[in-house]
């Protein structure tokens, strides 16, 4: 603010100048007079010119002259570019209120095809010298400030295991954008010939298309825009056209390309906001007020404010994201957390254990022997889930181990035959803890069984895919459909937890009883 | 006396079919074994059932649905489960006793003991809240608030409710005895059972004939061996 302060202080002169009158002959020599009429100065400091011309010339105020651009061409010496812009001191003597002459001579080998204007303007040489210093402290802080981002981002997006694409993108329009600044005002530092004075320019058109390709683009893949393909498009589209209609005209060209990416990016945001998306008012709001600088701030840098403004808008949509990646790992945590707690829990929920208990005093009762075996299974099974109890994956035949010393368990409540039967299994298998298991409590406690039976079996297979378990429990089924209570949702949140969305869980009766179905996608 | 047993563990239904058999040794008592509801259903509709040993949670199933449509029978039932923690639900409802597995030859005799028993001991908290009645083949419940006194109807039992309205209850006098409250409801007569803070007046009728008048001033008749609890009920 304070900068902006200084650099839109009032102007501390009044002047007119006329437009300029060329001569041009042979040789590519030209003439270009300019006359100024100083109405008023506000300070004592020495006059400066600042001469907007291509080729290489003299300057003379007053038929004095002041300073050259470049060399002129002279036979048998070529001539050496000047710089578009070029500044002067007027000696105090000469630079009375009034009207002066202003006359550049000198030659103009290259791009004359431009036809570019001759203007000079009178100013406080000491502001003509502290202009760009003050100008260029703003645009350094925002350059180095977005700089550091791009580099940040970057690192943060190849260090991550997530590879969110918006923050390798937010990473690019911030270098984008440091880029772009640099080659606007890398004019202050380095000498740019005139002959090179488009390619500047063609620089900063590009790096402008490029940051309004990526900004909306953004805003797309951050709020899951439907129709991207046709919306990345459409927007190129636009912005070629407008490239193609305003050929050559640079500025032009990049202030509607910058107003494109406003247009485009609000569009995304208004779909955002109608979807109640987060961030996405506060972010429009933040269109908003870029697009009020740019009507209302008239500095060459005042689109670069906006710019700003809108980069900080993403920059708060990236610590949104970022918060969201926080509390989803926070929640996969918890789940994780959970689930462990829910597979200590499986064997001691109080109704298992009386149940259990009840058939054991029995046992012991009736027959002592069968009660102590009785025994020996149950602490079996406690052993095995009290091993897993930490793990998010178990060798497959571990988890089988499971499940028979589960049935031997059941076998002795319920006196029905169990049989587990296997196929194909492959040892090297890892598997979710428990799973199996869900699956055969299920199995035991919804079939109704056959002859006092009832049959597990458990078969694997590979195919193109992946891989799938198959677990059938062939008996009567009590109900025909199975909602699948807290069973189906441990099945499912271990698998999650262990592949994300890379798998299938299928229930459903058969013929010969039910069928649950675990794909694995590689 | 026909018991049905419906527990979905085999083992456990033959260790409750044979304690059964033992506390009814002397009585002529047959037992049947359910190990699902289907089953149990159906049997309960085509046989009389004296007594119902009742497992609550049969195959997974949550047993709350089945509990009111069991206890609107005119049997008794005893909740026999492992989910203590609707112990005070099941008392709510109007069942006779819960034994808590893993339970023995005692607490399962002691909950046998309260079939005999004229007033039921209830533990404060644990008292009958509602009552199932079933029409048109549907179970309602009847707040027990809302009830005002009961009748004997053959068999059955008649509510009378504070708003006018009579339901049919299908337990009888003696079974509801049971379960009522007893500091909250007491039977004056074979054919009634009255709210004891609605009660009045004892009255001596001529003939000898002993009557009670409630405060809505209906004057009810009192049975005679029942006389001298009541007169000693209302100090």
């Amino acid at each position: 603010m304070f900068l902006l302060a200084l650099v839109s202080c009032n102007p501390d002169i009044r002047y007119a100048a006329d437009e300029a009158v060329t001569h041009t002959s042979a040789n590519h020599q030209f003439h270009a007079q300019v006359r100024v009429h100083l109405q008023e100065k506000m300070f004592t400091t020495p006059l400066g010119l600042q001469i907007h011309s291509f080729g290489a010339f003299e300057v003379y105020w007053d038929n004095c002259r002041i300073g050259q651009n470049g060399i002129p061409a002279r036979p048998g010496h070529p001539e050496v570019p000047g710089t578009e812009n070029s500044y002067y001191q007027i000696p105090d003597s000469l630079s009375g209120i009034g009207t002066h002459v202003v006359d550049i001579k000198g030659t103009q080998t290259w791009l004359k095809e431009a036809g570019r204007q001759v203007a000079a303007k009178p100013e406080s040489y000491l502001k003509l010298l502290r202009q760009p210093l003050l100008e260029l402290s703003f645009v350094n802080l925002m350059a180095g400030a977005f700089l550091i981002a791009g580099i940040y981002y970057a690192f943060l997006y190849f260090n991550s295991h997530t590879k969110a694409s918006t923050t390798f993108l937010f990473a690019l329009i911030c270098l984008l954008f440091f880029l772009l600044l640099a080659a606007e005002y890398i004019k202050f530092y380095i000498d740019i010939p005139y002959t090179h004075f488009y390619t500047r320019l063609t620089m900063v058109g590009w790096l402008t298309f490029a940051t309004a390709v990526l900004t909306p683009f953004y805003f797309a893949v951050h709020y899951r825009l439907p129709h991207m393909p046709l919306f990345t498009a459409t927007l190129i589209m636009a912005l070629l056209a407008i490239y193609g209609i305003n050929y050559g005209h640079y500025d032009l060209t990049a202030y509607l390309h910058s107003i494109t990416l406003w247009f485009a990016s609000v569009l995304v945001l208004l779909y955002a906001l109608l979807h109640r998306q987060k961030g996405a008012l506060l972010v429009l709001c933040g269109f908003g007020l870029s697009m009020v600088v740019t009507r209302y701030v008239f500095f060459d840098f005042g689109l670069y404010i906006s710019f700003t403004i809108i980069l900080l808008c993403i920059l708060y949509l990236q610590t949104l994201s970022a918060r969201q990646l926080e509390q989803a790992h926070q929640s996969s945590q918890l789940l994780s957390a959970r689930l462990q707690l829910e597979l200590v829990k499986k064997n001691i929920q109080p109704h298992f254990l009386r149940n259990t208990l009840t058939s054991l005093m029995d046992w012991v009762e009736e027959s002592p022997a069968e009660g102590v075996r009785f025994i020996k299974a149950l602490s079996a099974e406690f052993d095995i889930l009290m091993e897993m109890s930490d793990e998010t994956l178990v060798p497959i035949q571990r988890e089988i181990d499971l499940c028979k010393q589960h049935i031997a368990v059941m076998q002795y409540r319920k006196e029905v035959t169990y049989v587990w039967t296997e196929q194909d299994i492959d040892p090297n298998e890892l598997i979710p803890p428990a799973i199996l298991l869900t699956l055969v409590e299920n199995g035991i406690t919804h079939s109704i069984p056959v002859n006092n039976q009832i049959h597990f079996l458990l078969r694997f297979r590979r195919t193109a895919t992946g891989k799938e378990y198959i677990l059938e429990t062939s008996g009567e089924n009590r109900v025909r459909e199975r909602t699948g209570g807290n069973g189906f949702r441990y099945v499912r949140a271990r698998l999650e937890e262990n592949y994300g969305n890379r798998w299938q869980f299928t229930a459903a009766p058969f013929s010969g009883g039910w069928r649950n179905t675990i794909y694995l996608y590689k | 006396m026909n018991i049905l047993i419906l527990e979905d563990e085999m083992r456990i239904a033959r260790r409750l079919a044979r304690m059964t058999k033992q506390y009814f040794e002397y009585q002529p008592a047959h037992i049947e074994l359910c190990d699902a509801l289907p089953k149990g259903l159906a049997y309960v509709e085509k046989n009389p059932v004296h007594l119902l040993l009742l497992d609550l949670n049969l195959n997974g199933e949550d047993g709350f649905t089945l509990l009111q449509t069991m206890v609107s029978h005119s049997f008794h039932t005893i909740i026999v489960s492992a989910h203590t923690d609707k112990a005070i639900t099941a008392f709510a409802y109007g069942v006779l006793d819960f034994v808590p597995k893993p339970f023995d030859e005692a607490r399962l005799f002691k909950a046998f003991d309260r079939l005999r028993a004229t007033t039921p001991a209830a533990v404060p908290e644990q008292t009958l809240q509602h009552l199932a009645i079933r029409a048109n083949g549907a179970v309602k419940l009847v707040p027990l608030a809302q009830v005002q006194r009961i009748q004997g109807a053959g068999n059955y039992s008649e509510l009378r409710l504070f708003n006018g309205h009579t339901e049919l209850h299908d337990k009888s006098m003696d079974a509801l005895e049971q379960l009522l409250p007893a500091d909250a409801f007491v039977r004056i007569h074979r054919s009634y059972i009255i709210r004891w803070q609605d009660a009045d007046q004892l009255l001596i009728e001529a003939g000898g004939r002993y009557a009670i008048r409630m405060k809505n001033g209906e004057v009810l008749p009192v049975g005679r061996s029942r006389y001298k609890n009541l007169r000693a009920r209302l100090g």
